[in-house]
């Protein structure tokens, strides 16, 4: 019997020298960044040039419809695009389609300085959880009430100030959906073809793939995950959460490709030994 | 009769409320604007009621676990059981503001959280390991799935200008350019399969949803 | 948000850790009680959570109105109730009427939104040559658009066999979507990655060697 070349030894290394090596990558560009520079893409910028053609009171709604656990993926960008709209003076409405939505909102207000001095329930709201995919969202568009009667704290909507005057997709000038699903094509379906309301997705970044064949016709401008987040953080010029992650990036990125590489040449290499 | 209230009923009230949904859209019908809208809200609360569905079901099934001591297993789904349980009641404290329960507010913040991201993240691991393992360039097709993946892969991480100036614009041209087929492929190809769908549903031959077999 | 101070705080904190640590211990080491314990709380946490958000949306959304003389919201919250017999073999049927209506809307919502946006615009787009005065990339971009998305449709022509003339556009029509599952393929690596670099980040906040 033929002794095993060091190709064939390494195509059967353990997988939890991976997983170990992986998680260690992660861990040093945290302990010594290496602050480099994130390209920005054509999306991003569009994204922001769409935010920036809001006027004051401008109503704009942003579905969250990605989880606490997606949170390093599109906490960013929701936070960034939240920052965007509060310089705009926009009215922002949040709604969300998953059931710990409300800590998504919660954390944006937290990471916003600029919500501290608007006022809830005027300036901004969260109107709470709503289920049930594409009729609910058309019915959204029809008719917010028959969907939302109180706030996610329970007030009434009536009694926001925020709410005046505001019933349907027609008195909403954009929608803003952080997706980790299908929830950005019900808009698209539901909002954006049938009012011509202006849409923009911030959601994961297997979502920017996915739309990519939507911009810039339907959708006016998107963001893809933590890099998207990145590159809006450095367009309005306050890094963020995602600008510390993209060093992580750094690292597990070249453990993936070295591993690729490292791979094929070992399958090359004992495919011609055979 | 029977078989017209389990079976023909529901394939007509199916395919009246799409003709319903249809008409709206292109016609406008105040009467039947105002019954699509109402069968919008309608659906909306039965989604709604139908999220607790998976919670029965999966009780059910821990709680048959517990009952028959089922070895290595049950105290695990007497803990899942416990943990609903109390949860739950936490819940109940004050239904329409549960986190005004500081317990129930900290086993939100702490618990569901970090077990969330941990449980999302977890394939991270996964990937790496699946680069590794089957990511080979065995013919032209896994070869040019493998160089689009690298040149994007590279192009989101900024180490990839260091590596070689050129490389965010060629990641960026797979990104931008080099995918778009492929995806809009996709979309015209899903948006023909969900007309067929329904037109099928429309005559009564798709009935897979309806937990019978598909076809006829 | 700074490192907690408060008892209840910083144990949520390890908590918190402990638990990540407890469900990581599987790939980083072998399954183990450990990682059971911690997802069997999951689960029941989610599904408590989860029926917590459907309740008190139910009563918000259906019995809210009931009380306020809407008596006809009776109905849905009827069929949201037959819902359930899904679970039961013999009475299975009941639970088709509510699931005919959320097909029913589903479908006939899909159906007339998906026209527009995935298949006329994505021809349009298509077919939209670059504007006067492009550069010759933005006419290679346009070309390669137009003839792969037509080639990569091709390749889901299966009504008939892909030989003869429609074996080499077909076979090109694959290569098209093997670059597009790459690019798709590049982008989830991103993903999957800045979720688990947001767990070391965690490890490192906990442990007081990065801010929080």
């Amino acid at each position: 019997m033929s002794q095993e070349t060091i190709w064939e030894r390494l195509q059967r290394i353990d997988r939890r020298v991976i997983y170990w090596l992986l998680f260690i990558l992660l861990i040093i560009p945290f302990i010594r960044p290496l602050g480099l520079p994130v390209s920005i893409g054509p999306q991003t910028i569009s994204l922001l040039e769409g935010l920036r053609k809001l006027k004051e009171g401008d109503v704009v709604v942003v579905n969250i419809s990605s989880g606490v656990s997606a949170w390093p993926e599109c906490l960013p960008s929701l936070v960034a695009v939240s920052k965007v709209l509060i310089q705009q003076k926009a009215k922002i409405i949040y709604w969300t389609s998953f059931v710990d939505g409300h800590m998504t909102f919660e954390k944006i207000v937290e990471k916003v300085p600029g919500f501290k001095g608007l006022k809830y329930g005027v300036d901004y709201v969260h109107l709470g959880f709503y289920t049930g995919a594409e009729p609910t969202v058309a019915q959204l568009a029809t008719n917010i009430r028959a969907i939302f009667t109180t706030d996610y704290k329970g007030t009434p909507i009536d009694q926001l100030p925020i709410m005046r005057g505001v019933n349907s997709a027609k008195d909403v000038k954009m929608v803003i959906s952080s997706d980790t699903g299908d929830y950005g094509d019900y808009y698209i379906r539901q909002w954006r073809i049938p009012y011509g309301v202006p849409f923009a997705e911030i959601g994961i970044a297997m979502i920017f793939s996915s739309y990519q064949p939507y911009w810039p016709e339907i959708i006016f401008g998107m963001t893809g995950g933590a890099k998207g987040g990145a590159e809006l953080e450095k367009l309005i010029g306050e890094p963020g959460d995602a600008t510390v992650t993209m060093d992580a990036i750094n690292t597990s990125h070249l453990l993936v490709i070295v591993a690729v590489i490292l791979a094929n040449i070992g399958y090359a290499a004992t495919r011609r030994r055979r | 009769m029977a078989e017209v209230v389990r079976r023909e009923a529901v394939y007509a009230l199916t395919a009246i409320i799409v003709v319903i949904m249809m008409v709206d859209f292109f016609f406008t019908i105040p009467a039947i604007s105002a019954i699509a809208g109402e069968l919008r809200t309608w659906a909306t609360i039965i989604s709604t009621m139908a999220l607790t569905l998976g919670a029965v079901n999966i009780i059910r099934v821990h709680s048959r676990n517990v009952r028959r001591r089922a070895p290595g297993v049950w105290y695990h789904s007497a803990w899942l059981i416990f943990i609903f349980a109390f949860v739950l009641l936490l819940g109940f404290t004050d239904i329409n503001n549960p986190s005004s329960n500081p317990v129930y507010k900290w086993i939100f913040d702490n618990a569901y959280v970090s077990l969330g991201q941990t449980w999302y993240a977890i394939t991270g691991f996964y990937i790496a390991s699946a680069a590794y393992r089957a990511f080979r360039a065995r013919n032209i097709d896994a070869a040019l799935l493998l160089i689009a993946g690298i040149f994007v892969m590279l192009m989101n991480a900024p180490i990839g200008e260091v590596i070689w100036v050129q490389i965010p614009r060629i990641g960026r041209w797979f990104n931008d350019v080099g995918q778009v087929p492929a995806m809009r492929t996709f979309l015209i190809v899903a948006a023909f399969g969900l007309l067929a769908f329904g037109f099928r549903t429309l005559l009564g031959r798709e009935r897979g949803f309806y937990g019978e077999v598909a076809g006829g | 948000m700074g490192y907690p101070t408060t008892i209840d705080g910083i144990l949520g904190i390890w908590t918190a850790l402990a638990l990540m640590l407890f469900v990581y211990s599987y790939p980083l080491y072998k399954e183990n009680q450990l990682f059971r314990f911690a997802e069997h709380f999951f689960i029941g946490l989610s599904l408590a959570i989860a029926a917590i958000i459907a309740i008190q949306t139910t009563i918000r959304l259906a019995i809210t109105p009931l009380m306020a003389g809407k008596f006809y919201y009776i109905i849905p919250i009827l069929l949201g109730f037959m819902m359930y017999f899904i679970l039961h073999r013999d009475y299975r049927w009941i639970s088709r009427y509510p699931i005919a209506i959320l097909v029913g809307s589903s479908i006939g919502l899909g159906m007339r939104g998906t026209i527009i946006p995935n298949i006329l615009s994505q021809i349009i787009s298509t077919i939209t040559p670059p504007k006067a005065g492009a550069d010759a990339l933005s006419w290679f971009n346009f070309v390669y658009i137009g003839i792969g998305t037509i080639l990569a449709v091709m390749y889901f022509l299966l009504t008939f066999e892909h030989k003869g003339p429609l074996l080499y556009p077909t076979r090109l029509g694959r290569w098209i979507i093997m670059i597009g599952l790459g690019a798709y393929y590049g982008n989830t690596v991103l993903f999957r990655m800045a979720m688990l670099s947001g767990r070391a980040q965690f490890l490192l906040q906990v442990l007081g060697l990065v801010p929080f």
